[in-house]
């Protein structure tokens, strides 16, 4: 799958909110693709233009979404409905309401293959229990006849992936998937999503706030900021060789256990959507802003082959300008440990 | 449940047997001193209030019997009165609940659905105008044009029809009746259903495959039937209340006109037993709504009991 | 895809160094200040709803519906009870309208004898002012006769009745306006007695919480669970159908609505950290009530006082309806209403004015609450 230069808007009661601003990307298959960004930065518009479910007040003002030859930007929802589910799905950032209070687990799974794929209920309901037992839900034929409610969260969000994972999709949308759910929870869900992904070959998009939960579950990451890519490479790149400030401002803010040294947090707050600074839209709290910073977006620049960000500061006649300290020491202290840790 | 009947009942008897001037036959000139006593003696009028209270309702728990009527049907068991105009009346009441729901519920999943547009907008204002306009403002003008000047429908009420007959001379009524509980109905269902149709459960429900259409039958609409409940059971008094004149403006011989001919007449055991039986009806429509609650909502029947 | 460029790329060349000088490197960023100035709560919900035009509209039906309900009763000389034998059912005659057919007048008889028209006795003469259907039945001619009402019952030119007249011959202007003020002065009294007791009971019991507000509730359970009609029916019974028994029928039950939504109110802020912080200051209980977090409900108590302005007038006129409220020969729009209906086949007319005037109250009174509602909680819009 294939992003190009997407382009998502909202009509907001204040305004044209322009939520994705020319965002690209691709997924190759069985690759996972982390988008990490604080909240509004435009990453789950992105997926839910994906998956054609925008709300009725947003549109997608340009680009391209190529899935399979085909571009899912110009499909009506009839033609989502072939793709949505079958080959692409999507897993809830919050268990409790992705779910229908009022209506048997079981049933929640089997309809998809019931009413989208014609199965028949006996052989839905045997595949529904294939797939709990899959996502690690003891006792299934037990709790097919329960309630969202009788579930505890982490059970809840096994749910939620059985039924994404129900008719067999190529590429499964993770959005949030722990966020909602107790750390030591967390862990085994993540642990739940990459066995999925080696079982079935699944390509997975990833989207968190949260770098350290994509860590060792990414093959590439994302950054996104006020709607637009701002880092992208493989997941060593951009954690060992990030080039980006607002990369080295996220990084900086995962809490290092095994140093005494203070939080860092971003400054400033994110940008106003509708009325966008000119330039950069994080030059504001960028403490290594140059003056073209407020002027010119940044272009996207090339660091490797499998590395690009969009900042001034990769031109030529840029200054030089060395990641903060902090970074570069605990940048130092974890490839250390994994050479330690690989010997 | 009870308890709150048991009051109901003690304070409708105390009530009425304390207002004020209340002697029961004192003052009738055509009856001498002696027949007089007599009677107070036959329905334990000259006894204390508390102990005339006892005896009512040791009649009532025991022997259903409800007194006995002393002025609009002297002599008659009031039960029997009863008998014979409940029906009449529930008809009414049931008919317009029965047509009300159905089409309220369709029209307020049309304006949900296709929210923000003509239809809604529509649908909005009729909602404004029939919840606005008093039932008997409605029963008035459907009698007027509908029965009188167009000659669809019997001016009043027909006691002597039956099957199709009987409600083909009792549609104006329960039309007027319906009106505004459509409306209400509507208006409800649209608001609930327009938060239920932009809820994740609703998304996922379209990423995991099913149409629009699908989703908004067999998750939206039944999810936002679950508070509905709660308006239905206002809405069973109101009709009952809204009938108490409709059936005045039609003449239908039900609990309204009787209601308000026992008030004027005044016939207390019938008033009496008249309220607690409007009581009984809305302790069992609260009632006949929780058991629906359980019946509709899983999270209510298997009381919430969450396994960690 | 949209393009990556190497960092030496000869598109961006000309940018010379001095376009890159790290301008903030040493400033200590803050978040950004509020720029915007900001609106009080009760200027935001004004802008909001002046900004609807059904809400304007409804406020200036329901202004006109006061002045009248006010002056109108004065503005001629007839009383509220003024019976004249010789005025009974005339029809609206408006000075203005004489000439057009409506509000002239007139009146169309049925079925009369074609050869007893120029009976002056009967038919005064030039009171016939259209004839029309002319039919034989059994031998008789027959034709529907449009007569100028007032002059076929021998009343003066120069009488006008705007609203025509009763059975009784009142003036029927005058009986919708007096009706529209007792009707008017039932619900406001009975909405401003509900919305104060229900404040002060719902403020005691979310304040105080704990058993107060256990018994509290519990009462208002019972209160609440008879039927108003039967609640409504006893206390009239009991009281008698003044005009005070019946504003303290409807706020017997009335009033609970408003302690329930108040006592919510209360829970969801008295635990709040700007009301501990001002407790810890030694501010008292009456002031932290009164100051502190009544001023949130108001917004709500206004709409819940809007919705239930309608609902009064309607259980007003039901009451008279069925005997049980205003009587007459006072005035009000249910006495109205219930007398038209006696007449409604002969002389609709006297039901249509009170039957306006009451829906066009509801309607306004109704959009008026709805506008109120999305201005105070524009969350809640087209709910």
């Amino acid at each position: 799958m294939r992003v190009d230069d997407l382009s998502v808007s909202f009509r907001a009661y204040a305004g044209l909110v322009k939520a994705v601003r020319g965002v690209s990307f691709h997924l190759d298959k069985g690759e996972t693709l982390a988008i990490v960004g604080e909240s509004g930065s435009g990453k789950s518009v992105t997926m839910k233009a994906i998956l054609g479910i925008l709300p009725k007040n947003g549109r997608i003002d340009s680009g391209s979404i190529i899935y399979d030859g085909q571009d899912l930007a110009k499909f009506t929802e009839q033609e989502f409905y072939q793709i949505r589910g079958k080959k692409i799905s999507l897993v809830f950032q919050d268990p409790l309401s992705a779910l229908n209070p009022i209506m048997i687990v079981g049933k929640q799974i089997t309809e998809a293959l019931t009413l989208s794929l014609g199965m028949s209920k006996e052989r839905a309901k045997v595949r529904a229990l294939e797939l709990m037992n899959a996502v690690g839900i003891p006792d299934c034929e037990t709790r097919f006849h329960q309630y969202p409610f009788q579930f505890s969260g982490g059970m809840r969000q096994r749910v939620v992936i059985a039924i994404a994972l129900a008719s067999d999709p190529e590429i499964l949308i993770c959005d949030e998937p722990t966020t909602a759910l107790d750390v030591t929870i967390q862990a085994r869900i993540l642990e739940l999503i990459k066995e999925i992904k080696a079982q079935r070959g699944l390509s997975i998009i990833f989207i968190t706030h949260d770098l350290g939960v994509v860590a060792n579950m990414a093959d590439r990451i994302a950054v996104m900021y006020a709607g637009k890519i701002v880092e992208m490479g493989t997941s060593d790149d951009i954690f060992y060789r990030p080039v980006h400030p607002y990369t080295w401002a996220l990084l900086s803010s995962i809490p290092d256990l095994d140093t005494k040294e203070a939080l860092v947090s971003i400054p400033g707050t994110t940008p106003d959507m509708i009325h966008l600074p000119p330039g950069d839209a994080f030059s504001p709290r960028n403490k290594y802003a140059v003056a073209l910073d407020f002027e010119r977006e940044p272009p996207m620049f090339r660091v490797s082959d499998t590395h690009c960000a969009a900042t001034w500061l990769l031109h030529p006649n840029a200054p030089k300008v060395e990641m903060p300290e902090l970074l570069a020491n605990r940048i130092r202290r974890n490839a250390e440990e994994r050479i330690a840790d690989e010997r | 449940m009870l308890i709150t009947l048991f009051i109901i009942v003690t304070i409708g008897f105390m009530v009425i047997r304390l207002m004020p001037g209340n002697t029961m036959y004192a003052d009738d000139p055509d009856m001498s001193a002696a027949q007089i006593e007599v009677l107070r003696a036959k329905y334990h009028l000259d006894k204390p209030v508390p102990v005339q209270y006892v005896i009512f309702l040791r009649g009532l728990l025991l022997e259903g019997d409800w007194g006995t009527s002393i002025s609009l049907y002297v002599g008659v068991p009031v039960w029997d009165v009863l008998k014979a105009k409940i029906p009449v009346s529930m008809y009414n009441n049931i008919v317009s609940l029965m047509i009300s729901l159905p089409l309220g519920i369709l029209s307020g999943v049309i304006a949900a659905i296709r929210k923000n547009t003509i239809v809604d907008y529509a649908t909005s204002f009729a909602v404004v105008i029939f919840i606005s306009v008093p039932s008997f403002i409605f029963a008035t003008l459907l009698q007027y044009f509908a029965a009188f000047k167009w000659r669809l429908f019997p001016i009043i009420y027909d006691a002597s029809a039956t099957g199709a007959g009987k409600l083909h001379s009792l549609l104006l009524p329960i039309l007027a009746l319906s009106f505004s509980p459509i409306a209400r109905v509507t208006r409800y269902l649209r608001a609930e259903l327009a938060e239920t149709i932009n809820s994740d459960f609703m998304l996922l429900a379209r990423t995991k495959g099913l149409t629009e259409t699908q989703a908004t039958l067999r998750h939206g609409i039944r999810n936002s039937l679950v508070p509905l409940a709660n308006v239905v059971i206002p809405m069973f008094t109101h009709i009952m209340s809204g009938s108490l004149v409709i059936e005045r403006i039609f003449s239908i011989p039900g609990m309204g006109g009787l209601m308000v001919s026992s008030i004027n007449a005044p016939d207390y055991p019938l008033t009496l037993a008249i309220l607690i039986f409007y009581s009984l009806v809305s302790l069992v429509t609260v009632l006949v709504v929780d058991l629906a609650y359980g019946v509709i909502d899983p999270r209510i029947r298997i009381g919430g009991r969450n396994i960690e | 895809m949209s393009k990556v460029y190497a960092p030496d790329d000869p598109q961006f060349a000309d940018l010379g160094p001095e376009r890159f000088v790290l301008t903030q490197l040493d400033d200590s960023i803050l978040d950004a200040k509020f720029e915007t100035k900001p609106i009080g709560f009760f200027k935001d919900a004004a802008i909001r709803f002046s900004k609807s035009r059904v809400s304007i509209i409804a406020l200036i039906v329901i202004a006109i519906v006061l002045a009248m309900a006010i002056v109108g009763p004065n503005m001629n000389e007839y009383g509220y009870n003024d019976q004249n034998m010789d005025y009974i059912n005339l029809p609206p005659k408006i000075p203005a309208f004489a000439k057009s057919g409506i509000f002239a007048g007139t009146r169309v008889l049925l079925n009369r004898r074609v050869d007893a028209l120029g009976d002056t006795s009967r038919y005064p003469e030039g009171c016939i002012v259209h004839k029309s259907n002319y039919q034989v039945i059994n031998g008789v001619e027959l034709c529907d006769v449009t007569v100028d009402y007032y002059k076929y019952s021998g009343v003066d030119d120069d009488v006008y009745f705007m609203f025509g007249t009763d059975y009784l011959g009142r003036d029927l202007w005058t009986r919708v306006w007096r009706g529209a003020r007792i009707s008017l002065v039932i619900a406001f009294v009975s909405v401003i007695l509900n919305s104060t007791i229900g404040l002060i009971y719902g403020s005691i019991a979310g304040y105080y919480g704990g058993s107060i507000d256990m018994v509290m509730m519990r009462i208002t359970e019972i209160i609440n669970a008879m039927p108003t009609v039967v609640v409504v029916t006893l206390f009239i019974l009991y009281f008698g159908n003044g005009l005070l028994s019946i504003i303290m029928a409807l706020v017997v039950q009335n009033w609970i609505g408003t302690a329930r939504m108040i006592r919510a109110q209360f829970y969801r802020f008295k635990n709040s950290e700007y009301v501990l912080a001002a407790r810890t200051l030694g501010v008292g209980d009456r002031t932290l009530m009164s100051r502190h977090i009544l001023p949130n409900s108001i917004g709500p108590i206004i709409t819940r006082t809007m919705v239930a302005i309608p609902s009064a007038i309607f259980t007003e006129s039901f009451l008279a309806y069925i005997g049980l409220g205003i009587r007459a020969p006072e005035s009000s729009i249910g006495v109205l209403l219930s007398e038209g209906q006696k007449v409604l086949m002969h002389y609709p007319e006297q039901t249509l004015f009170p039957a306006l005037l009451i829906s066009v109250l509801m309607i306004a009174f109704n959009m008026l609450s709805n506008g109120l509602r999305d201005a105070f909680d524009p969350t809640q819009r087209g709910a």
